[in-house]
Order: C-alpha cells, then sequence, then structure tokens
C-alpha cells in the first residue's frame, strides 16, 4: 500500500477500512477518503482512457476542477477527487464515453431551495474566512461556500510554519493549524452558515448563484453581497509528454500527499522555483518521498530564499536558467529530460540531462481564480474579490487582506464603519516579494548559546523576535517592519531554544563555544529522526554544502512547533556556517549517462479535456487567421468539462508561438455552469 | 473610397454563405461584421438542428437545398461540419396537435418533404427511454438532421476567405448614405465604402441595419435558452421536439451530437423580448424538469454549459426576403426567427442566384417572404 505511516508533522489518523473493486478486482481503502486517493494508494494511477486518441488519463488537479480523475462508480461517471469512498463501491475505468444509465424513473415533486444571505462568499480559505469573521462580527448573516469537507482551503495542506507575523497572521503556526482555528472560530458563530463539499456552479443576471453540492442537491443562493475568495489555480505548462499520467500540480501532489497521507509517488522532479514548488519539494521529503531536482527557467530561486536554502541542505539540487524539454515514459512518466537555456530561454541541447522519475510536479505559478468576480461585476453587483483571487501572494497576506475585504463589503452594504489605514500598509507589507539579499555579517561564537541568524533576504516574516522571552532579538534595516532582518541584539539568551523552533525558515540555529577547538551548535529539524545520540551526522552550511560530520549529544522535540531541536558537537571554525542536516542520498538526484533528445514540443497538450495539441492549435490560428479565442472552439479548445479553466492561461504563449500580438485577440467568453452538474439535482417542481 | 460588387453586413449563418456563393460567382465581396470574428452574432448559440420539415412551401424547399448544400461540404470540400441525417422527430401527446400535424403533413408531402406519421412504438424504438405515457404517435422526418454551426461558419469562412471575400471584423455600420432609391455607400467605424449592392444579413440587429436607409423592419429579437451536457454512448439519433407548452415556456428541443454531447434549447414562455445574453438561474430548472419527463433516462446526464441566444422573430415567424420597393440596391436577408443556420447555405445560393444571374425560378419563394406580405399567418413549427 502506498501510504504514509509516519510523518514528522502530521499526525497519522486510524480510519475505517472498507473494500471495493477497480475493474473486477478487489482492493481495501478507507472510508470517505477521495476514490482517487484510494486508487493511487493501491498503486492505480489511470483512471479513464481518452475519447480522442486512448490516451489513459490520471490525476491532474485532484480538486474538483478538471475532471480528468473520472471513472465509473456503480454504473455512473463521477470526478474520483471529490468522491468519497464506501464500502463495496463498484469502480470501473471510463473508456471514452460513458453510458447513461437505463433508469427511467424521475422524480418531479423536487423544490431548489433558495437560501437568503446577506453575503456569499466563494471559498472557505484564509482570505475567506477573515473576511466572513469580519461581517459577522459585524451582524451580517454569511454563507460560505467551499468545495472541500474542512474549511481552510490550501492552509490544509501546509504542513510548515509560516512566515509573516505572529500578531496579525499566525506566523510560525503551521498552516493546517491555523485552519484548524479559522474553522473552529466560523463554526462557533451564529450567523455563518457553512456549505461544506460545495461548488458554485453560476452566476445569473437575476442575483442568484447556483450551487451544486458534490453528488447530490443544486440551490440557489440569493445574496446581496459577493466576496470571492475562490483562490487560484496552478498554471499548465506545454511541452512533450505533458500530458503523461503522472504529470500534474504541486497543489495536485500536497493533496494527495499531506490531506489524503498517500505516498503518491518514489521520486519527483520539480518544475519551478517558486514558493510552490519549494514547499513541494519540503513536503515530499518529510512524506519520505525521493526529491530529483528542482529546476527553474529564470537564473534566480523566485521563492524566498531560507526555504531555497532549506531545500538545498536536504540535498536537493536547484537547476537555474534550465527548462524541461520532455516527458518521457509507456503510459506515465518514467524519464525527464532538460536543458538550460540561453538568455532568450532557448534550450541549450549540448547541456540536456536525463533523470529518472515517476511524477512530474509543475508549479511555474498560479493564476487567480476570478471568473465569478468578473461575472458578478459585469453584471453590476456588489462584489469583492480577496486573497489569491485578487492577487497571488503568501496566506498570511490572504488572511489580513480577507479581513479588509470583510470591512469593505460591511461599507458597501450600508454600514457606516472606518477602516483602519494601518490595515492597507500590513497587507502590503505581508504581500511583498522577497527582496534585496544581504552578506552574512562575521560571527564570534561565545561561551555562552547566541542565536545565528541565516537569514539575509528581506522577507515579511518576524516570529523570532516576537518568541524570544527576553527580547534578544531585533529586526534591523531600512523599512522599519518585518520585511527587516534578525539580529541578536540584546546579550541575555537563556538558551530556550524557541527562535530555533519557531523559525519557518529553519534559519536559526544557536551555538556556544566549547574550548578552541570545538562547539556545541543547536539546529532545527522537521523530519523523523533517523539518528540517535551518539550517532555522526552530516551537518551543511546554508547553501547545502557539507561541513563535516558531527556527533549528536541530544535530541528534544518541540511539541508547539512540532520541530526537534538537535545538540550536536562540531568543530568551532564550521560552527558558525552550521544550518541544516542532511537528508537526501545523492544518488537520488544523479542523471543517467545517456539523454534521450527525441522530443517534439508541438505534441504537447493544450486542452487536456479535449487533448488538443499546440501544433493543432497553432495550425488553425494560421488558416483561420484566430483573433478570438471563440474560434478555438471549432476544434474544441475550451470546450471540455472544465470550461478552459487550464488551457486559458496557456493560450497567450500558443499565440504568440504562432506570431499573434495576443493583446489584439479577444478572449474567450466564459458562461455558466463552471462544473457540471447532473439534470436530476437541476429539476424543479412546476408551479412557483 | 474602395468600391465592392457586393457589401454583406453581418458574418453570420445567413451571411458568410450569401458571401462565399457570390464570390464563387466572380464578384468582389465584403462583409462587415462588429463582433471580433464570424458566427458570434446567433450563429454561436444556434444549437444545429436542419430541417426541411416546415409548414409552407418556401422554407421546406430553402432547407431542403440547405441540407444538400450540408452534405456537399464534406463530400467536395473535405470539410467536416460533423453532420447527421438523424431525421427531426415530433412526438405528440394532444389529440388537438396529432389531427393539425397530420393534415399538415399531407400539404408537407405536397411540397415534395419526406415525412410520415410513426406509431409511439417506433417512437421508443428511436428515442430509447422517451415517456410513453400518453404518446399517440408523431411525425418523422428521416432526411433532416444537424451539424455543428461553429464548424459551419468555420466552414463557411475559409471557403470564403478563399473564394476572395474581404472580411471586416471588430468594425460597426454607424451609417448608411442613401441619394433617393440608391444606398450610396456604408460607413463603419473604421471606413467607408461602397457597392453595386448592399445585402442585410445582420440577424439580431437587422431592424437598427433597416433604420439607417429609412426602412421599417419588424425584426424583434427574443431570447431562447440552450445548453450542452457532457458526451455520453449514442443512444438515440432524432433531434426531438416537444411542441408541449407549460406555464414557463413553449417548445423545446435536444439531440446528440457526434461527440455524444446532447445540446437542448427552450423557447421561454412569455418570451423574453430583447438582446440580453446572460443566462439566469430560471433557465436549468426548467429545462432540466421538461426533458427529464419526456426523456427520464436524461436525469442523470450532466450539464455542462448553458447560454443564451436571440431569435429575430417577425410577426408570423417567416424571414424576409427579397429586395426593398424604394431601395433599388439593397436586399434583405433577415427575420430569420432562429432558424438562420438552416435556412443560411441554401438562402444563400438562392440570393446569390437573384443578384447575380437575375433568375426569377425563386419568385415564389420571395413572394411569400417579401416584406411587403401581411404578416397574418402563423408559422405552426417556429
Amino acid at each position: 500500500m502506498n501510504r504514509i505511516t509516519q510523518h514528522p508533522v502530521l499526525e497519522v489518523k486510524s480510519r475505517q477500512e472498507v473494500g471495493f473493486t477497480f475493474d473486477g478486482i478487489a482492493y481495501k481503502g478507507f472510508e470517505n477518503e477521495p476514490v482517487s486517493s484510494a486508487l493511487f494508494a493501491n498503486g492505480i494511477k489511470e483512471f479513464s482512457i481518452h475519447k480522442k486518441d486512448d490516451a489513459p488519463q490520471g490525476i491532474f488537479c485532484a480538486n474538483g476542477q478538471c475532471s480528468q480523475c473520472t471513472v465509473i462508480i456503480n454504473g455512473m461517471p463521477f470526478k474520483s477527487c471529490v468522491t468519497p469512498l464506501k464500502q463495496d463501491m463498484d469502480i470501473i475505468t471510463l473508456r471514452h464515453v460513458p453510458e447513461l444509465p437505463h433508469d427511467d424513473n424521475a422524480d418531479f415533486d423536487q423544490k431548489i431551495e433558495v437560501i437568503k444571505t446577506a453575503v456569499l462568499i466563494i471559498g472557505g480559505g484564509p482570505s475567506g474566512l477573515t473576511s466572513a469573521l469580519e461581517l459577522a462580527e459585524l451582524g451580517f448573516n454569511i454563507v460560505i461556500v467551499e468545495d472541500k469537507d474542512k474549511l481552510g482551503g490550501k492552509l490544509l495542506l501546509q504542513t510548515h510554519k509560516f512566515f509573516g507575523s505572529q500578531e496579525d497572521s499566525y506566523a510560525g503556526m503551521r498552516g493546517f493549524e491555523i485552519a484548524e482555528l479559522l474553522e473552529s472560530k466560523i463554526l462557533k458563530n451564529k450567523n455563518i452558515t457553512v456549505l461544506y463539499e460545495s461548488s458554485i456552479v453560476g452566476v445569473y443576471k437575476d442575483k442568484k448563484a447556483g450551487v451544486y453540492k458534490n453528488n447530490g442537491k443544486y440551490s440557489l443562493i440569493d445574496f446581496e453581497g459577493m466576496i470571492v475568495s475562490a483562490g487560484a489555480r496552478e498554471k499548465s505548462l506545454v511541452f512533450q509528454g505533458n500530458d503523461l499520467s503522472g504529470v500534474y500540480g504541486a497543489g495536485a501532489f500536497q493533496t494527495l500527499v499531506n490531506r489524503d497521507m498517500i505516498k503518491s509517488s518514489d521520486k519527483v522532479f520539480i518544475v519551478g522555483s517558486g514558493n510552490v514548488g519549494l514547499i513541494a519539494a519540503y513536503h515530499a521529503l518529510q512524506a519520505g518521498i525521493g526529491v530529483v531536482g528542482i529546476i527553474d527557467i529564470m537564473d534566480n530561486v523566485s521563492g524566498y530564499k531560507v526555504h531555497a536554502d532549506k531545500i538545498r541542505r536536504m540535498g536537493v539540487p536547484i537547476h537555474l536558467k534550465t527548462t524541461i524539454l520532455a516527458a518521457f515514459g509507456h503510459e506515465k512518466v518514467e524519464k525527464v529530460t532538460i536543458a538550460e537555456v540561453d538568455d532568450n530561454w532557448n534550450p541549450l541541447l549540448e547541456t540536456a540531462k536525463t533523470y529518472e522519475t515517476d511524477t512530474l510536479l509543475i508549479a511555474t505559478g498560479l493564476t487567480p481564480a476570478d471568473e465569478f468576480y468578473d461575472t458578478a461585476d459585469r453584471f453590476g453587483f456588489k462584489v469583492i474579490k480577496t486573497g489569491d483571487t485578487d492577487e497571488i501572494a503568501e496566506a498570511s497576506s490572504a488572511m489580513f487582506g480577507g479581513r479588509i475585504a470583510g470591512l469593505k463589503m460591511a461599507k458597501l452594504l450600508g454600514k457606516d464603519i472606518d477602516i483602519d489605514p494601518s490595515f492597507y500598509e500590513k497587507s502590503e507589507i505581508l504581500k511583498s516579494k522577497p527582496g534585496e539579499v544581504f552578506n552574512p555579517k562575521t560571527i564570534v561564537i561565545k561561551e555562552n548559546f547566541t542565536p545565528i541568524f541565516q537569514c539575509f533576504q528581506e522577507i515579511p516574516c518576524d516570529p523570532c523576535v516576537t518568541v524570544c522571552p527576553k527580547g534578544c532579538i531585533s529586526l534591523k534595516g531600512k523599512f522599519g517592519n518585518i520585511l527587516d532582518i534578525p539580529e541578536y541584539t540584546v546579550d541575555e539568551c537563556s538558551n530556550c531554544g524557541l527562535c530555533v523552533a519557531v523559525c519557518p525558515g529553519l534559519a536559526v540555529s544557536l551555538a556556544r563555544k566549547i574550548d578552541e577547538e570545538t562547539a556545541e551548535v543547536i539546529l532545527p529539524h522537521e523530519y523523523i529522526l533517523n539518528f540517535i545520540t551518539g550517532d555522526k551526522i552530516d551537518i551543511t552550511d546554508i547553501d547545502g554544502e557539507i561541513l563535516e560530520k558531527a556527533e549528536v549529544i541530544h535530541t528534544k522535540f518541540n511539541k508547539k512547533y512540532k520541530t526537534h531541536l538537535i545538540t550536536v558537537k562540531m568543530s568551532l571554525k564550521n560552527a558558525h556556517k552550521a544550518i541544516g542536516i542532511r537528508m537526501q542520498d545523492k544518488k537520488i538526484t544523479e542523471h543517467y549517462h545517456d539523454t534521450l533528445l527525441n522530443f517534439l514540443p508541438e505534441n504537447g497538450i493544450v486542452c487536456r479535456c479535449e487533448r488538443v495539441s499546440v501544433k493543432e492549435i497553432i495550425d488553425f490560428i494560421r488558416e483561420f487567421k484566430v483573433r478570438d479565442i471563440n474560434q478555438l472552439k471549432q476544434i474544441r479548445v475550451g470546450m471540455g468539462a472544465c470550461g478552459s479553466k487550464t488551457c486559458s492561461i496557456l493560450l497567450p504563449k500558443i499565440f504568440k508561438q504562432a506570431g499573434i500580438d495576443f493583446t489584439k485577440v479577444s478572449l474567450g467568453t466564459l458562461r455558466p455552469l463552471t462544473v457540471e452538474v447532473p439534470m436530476n439535482s437541476l429539476i424543479d417542481k412546476q408551479g412557483n | 473610397m474602395k468600391h465592392f460588387d457586393a457589401i454583406i453586413i453581418g458574418a453570420g449563418s445567413v451571411g458568410l454563405p450569401l458571401s462565399y456563393y457570390l464570390s464563387l460567382k466572380g464578384n468582389d465581396v465584403a462583409v462587415i461584421d462588429k463582433n471580433h470574428s464570424y458566427g458570434r452574432g446567433e450563429n454561436r448559440a444556434a444549437i444545429g438542428g436542419i430541417r426541411a420539415t416546415h409548414s409552407d412551401p418556401a422554407k421546406i424547399k430553402i432547407c431542403q437545398l440547405s441540407i444538400d448544400i450540408i452534405k456537399d461540404i464534406e463530400e467536395s470540400h473535405g470539410i467536416s461540419v460533423n453532420w447527421i441525417e438523424g431525421g427531426y422527430l415530433y412526438p405528440i401527446f394532444e389529440a388537438e396537435k396529432e389531427k393539425s400535424l397530420k393534415e399538415l403533413l399531407v400539404k408537407q408531402k405536397s411540397y415534395g418533404l419526406n415525412i410520415d406519421w410513426i406509431s409511439p412504438e417506433e417512437i421508443i424504438k428511436l428515442v430509447p427511454g422517451i415517456n410513453p405515457n400518453g404518446l399517440l404517435g408523431g411525425t418523422y422526418s428521416p432526411h433532416d438532421g444537424y451539424a455543428s454551426p461553429l464548424k459551419t461558419a468555420g466552414a463557411y469562412y475559409k471557403l470564403s476567405l478563399k473564394a476572395g471575400t474581404t472580411f471586416y471584423f471588430d468594425e460597426e455600420v454607424v451609417s448608411m448614405q442613401r441619394d433617393g432609391d440608391k444606398i450610396t455607400s456604408v460607413k463603419t467605424d473604421k471606413r467607408e465604402i461602397t457597392a453595386d449592392i448592399y445585402i442585410n444579413a445582420a440577424g439580431g440587429y437587422a431592424r437598427e441595419i433597416g433604420q439607417m436607409c429609412g426602412l421599417d423592419l419588424p425584426v424583434y429579437p427574443d431570447s431562447h435558452e440552450a445548453g450542452v451536457t457532457e458526451p455520453v454512448k449514442h443512444f438515440f439519433k432524432p433531434m426531438v421536439v416537444d411542441l408541449r407548452s407549460d406555464n414557463q415556456s413553449a417548445n423545446f428541443y435536444y439531440y446528440q451530437n457526434e461527440d455524444g454531447q446532447i445540446l437542448f434549447c427552450v423557447t421561454p414562455e412569455p418570451s423574453i423580448l430583447g438582446k440580453d445574453a446572460d443566462s439566469t438561474s430560471e433557465f436549468l430548472p426548467l429545462i432540466s424538469r421538461r426533458m427529464i419527463a419526456l426523456h427520464p433516462r436524461l436525469k442523470n446526464i450532466r450539464v455542462r454549459r448553458t447560454w443564451r441566444g436571440m431569435y429575430p422573430m417577425t410577426p408570423d415567424g417567416f424571414p424576409i426576403v427579397g429586395r426593398p420597393k424604394d431601395i433599388s440596391n439593397m436586399f434583405l436577408a433577415v427575420g430569420m426567427c432562429g432558424q438562420g443556420f438552416m435556412l443560411g447555405p441554401g438562402l444563400g445560393k438562392i440570393i446569390s442566384e437573384i443578384i447575380v444571374n437575375k433568375t426569377d425560378k425563386y419568385n415564389l419563394i420571395l413572394d411569400q417572404l417579401s416584406l411587403y406580405r401581411k404578416f397574418e399567418g402563423n408559422e405552426m413549427l417556429k
């Protein structure tokens, strides 16, 4: 079974086992886990056969959006990633298209419920929840529509400690812990109703929104104001083999690993060095999954430096100025070929290298899921967007932005309130992109423990300052706010270890001099311990270079921050540089001797639902002089179940490849529904 | 000022075929459309039915020609438009309707239409899972069918381009200059051009274009809503038309296309006048109730997308085709009443022959569809 049975941060809960069959063979899974995860746990990663070319289809979004994971369950098609597993389910591969069951009874007494509310909040992630709390506090009735069975959105998938400030955005806590905290606040509030496992499927001109509860009931919500906090979608990428089973988004990976506790892969390769890609690598390692490497076409890591440093220390190489040429494999990813690029991002084929991997994660950025905002705005409704739907940023800023959105909505609905100007300021700070990187200062290790900060880049983060009981740590720099860099300013360190345990970047150590040769260093560690006191372990510097083997003399677990504090004895000369413990065997990151170079980028798939390739689209653009995205519907681009959620993001690049200025191309028309709904759920008794 | 042999206003279901046939006959043709590309008016909203099953000789004749042409596009030009000869089925549940359709059948046959009354058993065979309660039988015309409006528009655009037509997209006609009984030029927001003949094929905007040259065209759009489902295994072939009404709607119709998706459309009652193309929350519950009542097996199919389109209606439900009396170089091809897609190919060919070859063999059609008729009748099969 491909399940995660131990995890350094997440609790492995015992669950009810149930039996099911897949294509006639009996398997076991956990009751109510998504069918897709039960299949993955049993090593089944192909769910359907595409009607166009018989290509096997695997998981892609794991988020109920794309419908690529559809299987036939008890005779009916369902998206397996949002269908809970039940005892005795008869699941079969969907071949081409499903057959309608010969069931000719119908219920005509069903009435569609109309739910009235002051504010409809679409999406129960960090920004949606904080906006709901602000509005509920002011007495407004709220309906939150959330497509999962828990609140928190992507916070639920985050096992790392958060950046930001403890005061305003729960910094130092882990994402899933923040989610639990917010959910409990929401559920205690009588003004807030949460519709779980429900998706908004359409916003209609008559100021109603259609909501569909997974595999069940369709209702209408009659609202005065709407907050769209639907988050963002992962950008896809076009390359040869991008349609192979095993190529999916980093978000889908986090869902499988951190929510469903599935060991989805043995080793992953990651495209994109933003925070999402970096964190995916960190999550993989925590789950016992190898990380072959991370690539980025840019010449700098695009995420936080502390994240990248942390990943490198574990033994994961980050290849910059590098692109993916192709993924290969028989029906699923087995190998990936990358190459360095020149200044115009053209691949240098002579630098190509091929690696073995079973999963390729795409983490090349996010795009706002803002279509409901656009529709509501066009209809003239009172609507506000917040969180990633407004601007892609960290969850810490989303939580703050959500509060502002809530207050703004209250004003729109006529409440006479003032919004504290400092809110906007803080929100801007939390949104800040990674700033300047400074050189390390000279460090003199003393006889008493003092903290050493391997934190040299301006990012919005200050928990080390606020956690210190003695007030020894201050931020220094040009901003005068949490973007500045920490320094040990008051020499009263009591060696409590809290700054080491709380730091989201794992960038703080404590060190003391024992004699002129040796030192003791306390390092943070967020993995299951594979060593004990007395063992010698590889200690690395900030860039992941191994400094020396050092002896473990003590280990301590900080329960609040779920972080191990490992004390090692090492040479004094290296002590100030020590910050990490090497986790991953170098072998996993090595490439093949020979490189596969028979790639045809034009076969890359753009529209996944209908499997339309780059070449088909470019040929059509040229032949039909396409200047209107709607024309592409002729070759079925955007006509699939997902409603162009994935391909629309890729199209600007495709038009550019076809030699067309995309700014002169008119955009496609988006219409309801955004998620397919069975007709039986939509029926309404006549005579209202 | 650039001069053309013909200027067509509207690159839609009617304007596109017409531009092709005129260009093919060696004319220098310009097509103006305010949208970004072809077929973005109401063609995009059509679900694809093409039937010769009408109640009058003119439309039967035009649509028979359309069917021949659509088949030929695939055969002669190798362009697929997803044509399927699935037939049209009108299942009947009301004795009164049975009587009137059986009477109409005699007329339809006399105009050369292949159509017959079939039994409930035959209907159940054609449409497995249809509700048999109260089913009296129905008319079935096996040579009708359906094609993809998108692909058909694309096909005509491609053929037209190849035949030399000039397309001006993203250009709105702002005025037409008239001197006595002649139009002297047409002005868009980007240019002014002239032609020997000006053709109004502006669909839902035909009335506005008419007003620019002093014509009062009785063309009033109303909204119809349509949708499409996920694809499922093929299980019925005909376009099914339910002529019954309830308190929210008049007729509705649906079919399963080449990809296995079911396309459906309903006529709201009372009519929703105007050009608003945005969906309301009322459509899906209504159409789901009606479709499942007629065909319960559809209850498990998942609806993928919905949209709204306009029927440019005339008072009697028949199009307006021909020259206005007092403007000698204008031709009208307007008021298609939601049937532009099925009428377009045939009409395009006929109008090109009337304009270029000055033929009089279509005079009966022109008489029937004249702007100067009394608009007193009522098309039974709107």
